[in-house]
């Protein structure tokens, strides 16, 4: 099948998925609260759902908020959904790039000989073992609610999988590039700077793939338990009010952000292993 | 390159090398068992061998890949004690980097050792046009076939100026014309190559492969050297320099060890 046909065939399914949506809102009518649908059809959630960001903004940029007294405006609903989403999105980010830099570097610093191994491979072993969510309070009590507590809870999160990821990719590079490095005079570190982190870099796809996943987990567990801004804290709010419709708009935003992370990154990976055998289609996932 | 009173700078002296490993049931088994000898400046050596009596290891060991259990080896007036540039190695399976373009993988060793970066492209260039892979300088090595990324190994060991080279049946999946064109490469390199020339220890379990490359054939078998032959004939070599009476006669004694020749096989394990 060519490519143009694939892409036309995506499109059909996703128009597909809008008007099933709208249909399935017309058949199932029930409503949750007087004037919320259990189905929020789209024509709901672009007008009377947008708009309920409002409530949302804090005020200033010389738009009232809801709270001043002001009525809702889609000028306060826009700002709201793009400062909570800025909000969300640098936790994110910043959480993902320290837990996957810090990550990948223990790894390899565990690989690095014996003892490394000994003296920080079991401990990693043992935090592996925990379970992520149950972590949040701890890490709130250990850190604070603000910024630097959920950016550490999502690099824990997110490091803990490329601390794994990274050991056995290490494992699986093939000795005799190792050997050869060595013989053409390379020292054991230029041997990890040429040699390994390119060698291991088409495993860590996988894992990179997987922490996105992960990292959207924990920042929105991060913040639907305290959090006084985010998508995560607007979720819990419509959550305790039973606004179903805020919270489909709100994964809605999830699945638009998650889709542009994904194509970003195909874009990016995709060049860094153009010399990867086979690799000039990299699998798609977004 | 080492100064040295005894040794000429690229030659390889075994003193009573020993290797031994434990299988996994907990048997001790002997792979090199008291090889002793010298090969000389600039000599081209096979050394010949049934699969498994432990020529890969005696070459990993000069190599300093593997560590000897007992006794010595050095190259030079320096005893092996690990790998080093000193020694280029030419694996059997592919060692090309895939993430590095083939002229990168050709600048590798020299950009280690701190050559500045015109000159390693220059050196660089002239090996890759003396193996006739100029036109793919800037290719990846997933666009080349088995036989080029032969050469561009063999190029990169060259460039990285080493005056020991060590190749471990490194021709062995290579087809037949494919194998005979890198024979004449190698050989050309080693040639052409200024004063001193290398040395080089050549692993392989082709009798005729041998016959064409050596100037002397070492045959280890069950660990042990169990001869030593000078191969006298001129160069350059081609099939009907095989089907001397002289090479004949050297190829038959080779077949012998190999156990392929009936009646001398007992005499040959003396």
């Amino acid at each position: 099948m060519t490519r143009t046909a694939e892409r036309w065939i995506s499109l059909a399914v996703f128009v597909g998925l809008i008007l099933f949506w709208q249909l399935l809102s017309r058949i199932y009518t029930a409503e949750i609260i007087p004037g919320v649908p259990l189905v929020p059809g789209w024509d709901v959630l672009v007008s009377r759902t947008f708009l309920s960001m409002a409530d949302y903004w804090g005020g200033g940029l010389g738009v009232a908020s809801v709270g001043e007294g002001a009525e809702r405006s889609y000028a306060a609903a826009a700002l709201s959904v793009v400062t909570h989403s800025w909000d969300t999105l640098l936790r994110l980010y910043v959480g993902l790039a320290i837990g996957a830099i810090g990550g990948t570097a223990l790894g390899l610093a565990i690989s690095w000989s014996v003892w490394s191994r000994r003296l920080i491979g079991l401990p990693m072993q043992l935090i592996q073992g925990l379970p992520l969510l149950a972590m949040v309070p701890l890490f709130q009590l250990w850190f604070g609610t603000y910024f630097i507590g959920k950016i550490a809870f999502i690099g824990y999160g997110v490091g803990v999988l490329f601390v794994a990821g990274t050991l056995n990719a290490v494992r699986n590079v093939p000795q005799i590039y190792i050997d050869n490095a060595l013989t053409l005079g390379a020292s054991k570190l230029e041997v990890y700077r040429t040699i390994i982190i390119p060698a291991i870099f088409p495993e860590l796809r996988a894992t990179i793939l997987l922490s996105l996943g992960v990292a959207w987990a924990t920042v929105i567990g991060a913040e639907y338990l305290g959090a006084q801004s985010g998508l995560g804290y607007i979720l819990v709010y419509s959550q305790q009010y039973g606004y179903v419709d805020r919270m489909f708009f709100v994964a809605l935003l999830f699945i638009v952000y998650a889709s542009i992370s994904y194509a970003v990154f195909n874009r990016v990976s995709a060049r860094l292993t153009r010399w990867v055998p086979r690799a000039s289609a990299p699998a798609r996932v977004a | 390159m080492t100064d040295s009173s005894q040794g000429k700078p690229n030659d390889i002296t075994f003193t009573d090398v020993t290797r031994t490993f434990v299988r996994g049931d907990g048997q001790e088994v002997t792979a090199v068992d008291g090889v002793s000898a010298h090969i000389r400046e600039g000599e081209f050596v096979c050394l010949v061998g049934p699969s498994g009596c432990g020529k890969t290891t005696l070459l990993q060991m000069v190599s300093g890949l593997l560590p000897t259990s007992g006794g010595a080896i050095t190259v030079g007036a320096k005893q092996v004690t690990g790998p080093g540039p000193d020694r280029g190695v030419v694996f059997q399976k592919d060692s090309v980097f895939p993430w590095f373009r083939v002229i990168d993988n050709v600048e590798y060793g020299m950009k280690r050792r701190g050559v500045p970066a015109a000159e390693r492209r220059d050196i660089a260039n002239r090996y890759l046009e003396l193996v006739s892979l100029s036109h793919v300088a800037r290719a990846w090595p997933k666009e080349l076939s088995g036989g080029m990324l032969k050469r561009v190994a063999i190029a990169t060991v060259f460039a990285n100026g080493s005056d020991v080279l060590l190749l471990d049946e490194p021709f062995a999946a290579l087809d037949y014309v494919t194998k005979h064109q890198l024979h004449d490469v190698l050989l050309d390199l080693w040639r052409s190559t200024d004063a001193p020339r290398r040395t080089i220890l050549f692993v392989t379990h082709d009798v005729d492969e041998s016959l064409l490359l050596a100037d002397r054939i070492i045959v280890i078998r069950d660990g042990r050297l169990v001869d030593d032959i000078a191969i006298d004939a001129t160069r350059p070599r081609d099939v009907d320099t095989l089907t001397r009476p002289d090479m004949m006669t050297v190829k038959h004694k080779l077949l012998a060890h190999l156990g392929l020749e009936h009646g001398s096989r007992r005499s040959a394990a003396s």
